[in-house]
């Protein structure tokens, strides 16, 4: 896998990369929910002792069922996106076909014949393209509310270390599983960033008209 | 691309090829064109590249909403690629198609055509006033193959059979036809892989009054030519390139 988009890969490759990113993504997110998880056992193990972390345990809990459910929505956005832009890249070859057929054979007995179908390619075109742009804002809006979501795990992660509590052997268990959710946070925003990166590159691409 | 008539006499065939414009590293294909009265039956229609040129070509002849009907002999993309284009500018044509292709050619895009399957033992099209008829090619070169036969013109549609790999600018008609033989050999003998299945084809086509036959690749064969095409083919061993 790659982590590192060059600017000049194929519009097709940075969006197949995007899955990808998200695809090693996923694994990791079962991470963040198994430190959920395991908050909530020691929250519970520890009883009146935990009170002081209980607001960080739930906390971790939260964003982790949040994190599950992002991942999930990017990654069918992606596939989306990457499906739209096969079509709109066949949409946009057909009109340049057929509308050099109008500028070359202009002087066809019967070349205004042709201007139905001409304006239905035209048309498709114009619909697959504004399909891709919201595609492709939804999946920015996505990505910026994950790495907001992995922003708040990382402050967490860093809050659970420095709080007090009575219970020495139970905040030991919750700093374990307040680094396992900052290394995890920590590796789905560098994903993320690489995505963001994949993303601008199609950007670029688009504008360009490539 | 080039368009020249073939046959007009009553209904028309119109030959396109030999386009100056063409990729220079795509193999030259001819198209072929019947137009009976208010219809056109558009034949191997060709690759994506060729699609806006034959299609620019086409509108000097025809309005397009007249081309009722395409023929793909095969599945091959030098003979229907451009399906997926030709989808959106003749959405109520008909393909006239090998049945055996038919789930493999709907990859190249066909949401609006309709697929008229010819069956093995191939089938009759009324174009107006004109029959004519798909007559069976397998194995010549593709395991689902069919040729367009037209009796009043006396015109074979012969696909891959009879190819020439030549220079775009070559002739239209075969002049010299021993001199002719280099240019189609090694095509014959790799592309075609049964004895019997040609053997078969020859003896099918023999029974058939043909005037011009004409293949997609190459020259036209015309006369005498015809018979002695068929003559050669049937002594050539095919199907041996087993190193
Ligand atoms: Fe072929
Ligand atoms: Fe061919």
């Amino acid at each position: 896998m790659t982590s590192s988009a060059e600017p000049v890969e194929d519009k097709l490759v940075a969006l197949a990369s995007i899955a990808a990113e998200l695809h090693s993504v996923m694994g990791v997110v079962w991470n963040v929910s198994l430190a959920g998880k395991n908050a909530k056992v020691i929250s519970a193990q520890a009883g009146d002792k935990g009170r002081g972390f209980r607001p960080i345990t739930e906390s971790i809990d939260e964003i982790s069922q949040q994190a599950i459910r992002g991942v999930d929505e990017i990654s069918s956005e992606a596939l989306r996106l990457s499906k739209i832009s096969v079509h709109e890249q066949r949409s946009i070859d057909a009109y340049q076909r057929f509308n050099s057929v109008v500028k070359k054979d202009a002087d066809a007995k019967y070349i205004k014949t042709i201007s139905p179908a001409v304006k239905k390619v035209e048309d498709k075109m114009r619909t697959s393209m504004s399909e891709f742009k919201k595609s492709m804002n939804h999946l920015t809006l996505l990505l910026e509310t994950m790495d907001q979501c992995m922003l708040s795990a990382r402050a967490v992660a860093s809050v659970s270390r420095i709080v007090t509590s009575s219970g020495q052997e139970y905040r030991d268990k919750l700093t374990v599983v307040s680094n396992d959710l900052d290394k995890a946070a920590s590796y789905i925003k560098q994903r993320l960033s690489n995505s963001y990166r994949h993303l601008n590159n199609v950007n670029a691409l688009r504008q360009k008209g490539i | 691309m080039k368009a020249t008539k073939i046959f007009d006499k009553g209904h028309q065939w119109i030959m396109f090829g030999r386009d100056p414009e063409k990729p220079e590293n795509i193999i030259d294909t001819n198209q072929y064109m019947i137009v009976a009265g208010d219809r056109a039956l558009l034949m191997d229609p060709g690759g994506i590249e060729v699609f806006a040129p034959m299609l620019g070509a086409i509108l000097h002849h025809v309005k397009v909403d007249e081309i009722t009907d395409i023929f793909a002999s095969h599945q091959d993309p030098d003979i229907i690629s451009s399906l997926g284009l030709w989808d959106q500018a003749l959405p109520h044509a008909k393909l006239h198609s090998p049945w055996l292709w038919e789930g493999f050619l709907r990859h190249f895009g066909m949401n609006n055509i309709q697929y008229a399957a010819i069956p093995d033992e191939g089938s009759e099209l009324t174009l107006g006033e004109l029959d004519i008829r798909f007559i069976p090619a397998h194995y010549l070169h593709s395991s689902g193959n069919f040729h367009v036969y037209d009796p009043k013109a006396k015109i074979l549609m012969s696909g891959d059979v009879g190819a020439a790999l030549e220079a775009c600018e070559a002739p239209l008609y075969v002049e010299d036809f021993d001199e002719h033989i280099p240019k189609m050999e090694m095509f014959h003998k790799r592309w075609m892989p049964s004895n019997r299945a040609k053997n078969d084809w020859v003896n099918r086509v023999r029974d058939l009054d043909i005037e011009y036959m004409a293949p997609q690749h190459g020259r036209i064969f015309k006369g005498e030519n015809v018979k002695r095409f068929l003559d050669w083919f049937e002594a050539l061993e095919v199907g041996v390139a087993i190193p």
